[in-house]
């Protein structure tokens, strides 16, 4: 029996679901080892269980939620697929204001009445899917790398835990021989970024941004102090840990409090 | 020395890239760097580089290199890998040289890695005197900016000629492919000597010791607080031992893709990142950052010269570029330690005896595949516990294992990868037997395997017990929680009918947590009832409903209730690293001598040949030197037992 997997979209762009759906020469492969019951971007079948589910986008509302402990119930492994999945996404950022200020700050010239009826904009505050239910592995990245789609695929067939480096990409960078950033005036935050998109930002000379999210032991207060002697001011420092990373800064909030 | 002018030398480099036999690779521009790449044409060469970002190690050992491929079908179908075309190599600066050389002692010292002998073998280096100096650099305080071996052709670039000096056959033969060579005149041959005294004289860089001194220096300042100052600014990032052409340690992983294919692969690792020294079971053992930036240090200034003879950094400046908080200079770092040392005596009994190395010659057949597995049957299994399972293994070459008690082997499962486990039965029988937890990737596919499935198995490995040692002697045992399986490798082979008149009384002790952990019940009965063997056990605690006639409490407890002779008894411990200090302090208080007490210590053994770099306790590497160690030989060892 092959075993079933589905995918299921949250608040996203579905860029990383489009990353799986053009997977290309290795669709065949996939098929031939996997039986993919459900998937919306390429099919409308439905299915009552699955062995693995794969979930895009950040959980926003309460519906949100509770369609995707239905997910988790009727699922035996749980992957949650890329940076809105797995840290909220660049629109976690938005938590930071209230939900009036946020509309305000997108549709400046809606009324106000317009805004108190609609459901959308009930308090909408972004979580990471491990926020609601239990998630068991992570496909990190903005977006997904679809290499290692196909190696976290292939390791959870063969009951391995799947192939996600604890190390940051400075050395996946290093291991390229790239010029490192810092050493031409610019910025990264590649020493404690996890690794294994293979530091394609800062291959193709832009600063890295941690859509991965941090390795499990970051020394940050490291990174923080090289960003300062290179003279980035307090917002440009904050700016950086927040991009992709606002979890990590939400989680120091509240234990400080 | 001959001279070639600089076109008919560029006409040579032409016709090597142009021979379709042989790849050539050189020093070349990346943006404002430079690197080692493939040359397209001539002009590609840049004799006149600084450094490059990368050291020439990644040819003699990739950053990524597959080591075996199969089928997960038939995994001991193993493929090996196609020769390549001989590699030529242009441009290599003298301390990229002396760099390769110590590489070439440390990959081909004892245990011969084929794969580094094959590449190194299979290359023809050409070497370049460095004419423009990297600011970084400090070669010239290293001594290492001359060279004297190991390399095939050396190049000096006078501007409108080249003058060359050829080292050896290999070296002769290419060069026979360049049209117009003659023979260096004196004044050339100054010109290169002014070259190199120049450059050597120059890249100092301040540095307040000389190489030899390393050792003496860190030797005495293990605890200097530089240390932990410095490493307060260290992102952990892993950058300083990549960059560095003395950093040698890797890390080994099997790949799986979707067709069911398997790969084992090797790749770059250092030991500046967390996880280089944690073990399946979740610990690391360099959990401070600070552990982890002195052992750079120390590896290479103190731990390599007493294992080889060199002190392992060449002063390329490499580190001291790519560092991002600039912590990783070594002419800072040692400076700063220097002037940190209160005292400092130079103690010339402990230095490196040099730094030039002989050339390699090794021979070929001594050289085999470091990570190939044998494959092996199981042919029994046994639950032991609801964790534990014993698995009874037959080498499928019929041969014995031919281990020492106290020995480990890696098991291997293709597609998943290797598990160091310790032998739990005595040298006599011809399988052995392994006791199993299932706590990693390994050895949780392990408990999922049958009798008559097929393993892989490298060993044994490293050091056991001494059991000639022990001969006419009694015998302690402690063992807890899972250091009973090791532990069973020596009592069985002491209790054996054969040799059991060989030791005086046998004690054991052993704890666990609780009545259901206990393992190999009925064989302790047996122990029990052989003469002059006595057993005492306890555990932690008993929950209500389950029978115990054992002690209730610590192992620690029974020690001093065992009645042993301290004059005349070797003491073994095993167990969790908790219970070291503990049973040490006592067996001490009791005036055991250090020197009787054993024990043998868990890591994360990787390479099992002393090459991985993972396994290290300061400069001991626990799959060589142990796991069995003597407690004299360890006590003073600050990372034994932490
Ligand atoms: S560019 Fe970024 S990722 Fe690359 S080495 Fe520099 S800091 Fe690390
Ligand atoms: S010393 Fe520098 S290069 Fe090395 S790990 Fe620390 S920050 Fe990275
Ligand atoms: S420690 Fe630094 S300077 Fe020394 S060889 Fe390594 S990279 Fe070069
Ligand atoms: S050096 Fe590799 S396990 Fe010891």
């Amino acid at each position: 029996m092959k075993p079933k997997i589905a995918f299921f979209d949250f608040a996203s762009c579905e860029g990383c679901q489009l990353q799986v759906a053009n997977l290309e020469e290795s669709v065949i492969d996939v098929a031939e080892v996997v039986d993919v019951v459900e998937f919306r971007e390429v099919m409308t079948n439905k299915a009552e269980s699955y062995d693995i589910a794969f979930i895009e986008g950040s959980i926003t509302r309460p519906i949100d939620e509770k369609r995707l402990k239905a997910i988790r119930k009727k699922t035996k492994t749980l992957v949650a697929l890329g940076t809105c999945a797995h840290l909220g996404g660049v629109q976690r950022l938005s938590n930071q204001w209230s939900a009036k200020e946020n509309l305000k700050e997108v549709y400046p010239d809606a009324k106000e009445k317009d805004i108190n009826k609609n459901e959308f904009f009930e308090k909408p505050h972004h979580k990471a899917v491990d926020e609601v239910v239990k998630v068991d592995y992570v496909i990190p990245g903005c977006p997904i790398d679809r290499t290692e789609f196909i190696k976290v695929l292939v390791a959870l067939i063969h009951g391995k835990k799947p192939p996600i480096p604890d190390y940051p990409v400075c050395v996946e960078c290093k291991k390229k021989e790239n010029i490192c950033l810092f050493t031409i005036g610019k910025f990264c935050m590649g020493p404690i970024a996890r690794a294994g998109c293979g530091a394609i930002c800062p291959s193709h000379g832009s600063e890295c941004e941690a859509c991965r999210g941090y390795i499990s032991h970051p020394h940050e207060r490291a990174q923080i102090d090289v960003l300062e002697d290179c003279g980035l001011s307090a917002d440009e420092i904050m700016h950086r840990k927040t991009m992709f990373t606002y979890k990590y800064v939400e989680k120091e909030k509240e234990e400080s409090k | 020395m001959k001279v070639i002018s600089k076109q008919d030398f560029n006409d040579f480099i032409t016709t090597l890239i142009n021979d379709g036999s042989l790849d050539v690779h050189g020093v070349k521009a990346k943006d404002e760097k430079f690197v080692f790449g493939e040359l397209e044409s001539s002009d590609d060469l840049r004799l006149d580089y600084d450094t490059t970002i990368l050291p020439p190690k990644k040819y003699f050992m990739p950053q990524y290199e597959t080591l075996m491929k199969c089928s997960l079908k038939s995994p001991f179908d193993i493929k090996e890998k196609k020769p390549q075309k001989p590699l030529v190599l242009i441009g290599v600066h003298p301390y990229d040289i002396i760099a390769i050389n110590q590489m070439d002692a440390y990959y081909c010292n004892d245990d011969v890695s084929k794969s580094y002998l094959d590449r190194r073998k299979n290359t023809i280096l050409i070497g370049s005197d460095v004419l423009n100096i990297h600011d970084k650099a400090f070669f010239g305080s290293m001594n290492t900016g001359q060279v004297e071996n190991g390399y095939d052709l050396f190049l000096t670039d006078l501007d409108d000629k080249v003058v060359i000096e050829i080292k050896s056959k290999k070296g002769e033969d290419l060069l026979n492919k360049a049209a117009m060579v003659r023979e260096a005149s004196d004044v050339e041959k100054q010109k290169v000597t002014a070259i190199r005294t120049a450059a050597q004289g120059r890249a100092k860089r301040g540095m307040k010791i000389e190489p030899k001194q390393w050792y003496s220096l860190l030797d005495q300042n293990y605890t200097s607080k530089v240390w932990k100052d410095q490493s307060d600014k260290c992102l952990a990032c892993g950058t300083c031992t990549l960059v560095c052409p003395t950093c040698f340690c890797y890390d080994v992983n099997d790949e799986i893709d979707l067709k069911g294919n398997s790969k084992r692969v090797r790749t770059w690792d250092g030991c500046l990142l967390r996880q280089f020294s944690e073990v399946a079971g979740g610990e690391v053992f360099r959990e401070d950052i600070k552990d982890r930036y002195r052992h750079r240090f120390f590896r290479k200034g103190k731990y390599l010269p007493d294992r080889l003879g060199f002190t392992a950094c060449v002063g390329c400046g490499r580190c001291s570029t790519q560092c991002i908080p600039d912590i990783a200079d070594p002419v800072k770092v040692m400076n700063l330690v220097f002037d940190n040392s209160e005292t400092f005596i130079q103690d010339e009994d402990k230095q490196p005896k040099s730094i030039s190395l002989d050339a390699i010659e090794i021979d070929e057949d001594e050289a085999t595949p470091l990570h190939h597995p044998f494959p092996a049957t199981i042919t029994k299994i046994e639950d032991l516990t609801e964790r534990e399972k014993l698995f009874e293994i037959e080498l499928d070459s019929g041969e014995k294992l031919g281990h020492e008690p106290g020995q480990f082997v890696e098991v291997s499962i293709m597609g998943v990868g290797e598990a160091p486990i310790s032998i739990a039965s005595p040298p006599k029988r011809k399988r052995f037997d392994l006791v199993i937890r299932n706590v990693g990737e390994v050895t949780n596919k392990l408990h999922e395997m049958k009798k008559g499935d097929k393993v892989g198995i490298r060993g044994p490995f490293g050091t056991g017990f001494d059991v000639d040692q022990y001969k006419g002697r009694d015998l302690l045992f402690i063992a807890a929680g899972l250091g009973l399986p090791p532990l069973r490798s020596l009592i069985a082979h002491v209790l054996d009918k054969d040799n059991r008149k060989d030791y005086g009384k046998v004690t054991i002790l052993h704890g666990c947590k609780e009545p259901c952990e206990v393992l190999f019940d009925s064989e302790i009965g047996k122990w029990q009832e052989i003469e002059n063997v006595n057993v005492l056990r306890t555990v932690d605690r008993c929950p209500e409903g389950e029978c115990w006639d054992g002690d209730i409490g610590l192992i620690t407890k029974l020690i001093p209730k065992s009645n042993f002779d301290q004059k005349n008894t070797f003491c073994m411990i095993i167990g969790p690293p908790v219970v070291y200090p503990f049973c040490i302090q006592i067996l001490l208080d009791l005036s055991v001598p250090e020197e009787r007490i054993i024990v043998s210590l868990e890591r994360r053994m990787k390479c099992g040949v002393g090459k991985c770099g993972h396994c290290q306790i300061n400069n001991l590497y626990v799959c060589k030197d142990g796991p069995v160690f003597n407690y004299k030989d360890i006590k003073d060892l600050p990372e034994a037992f932490e």
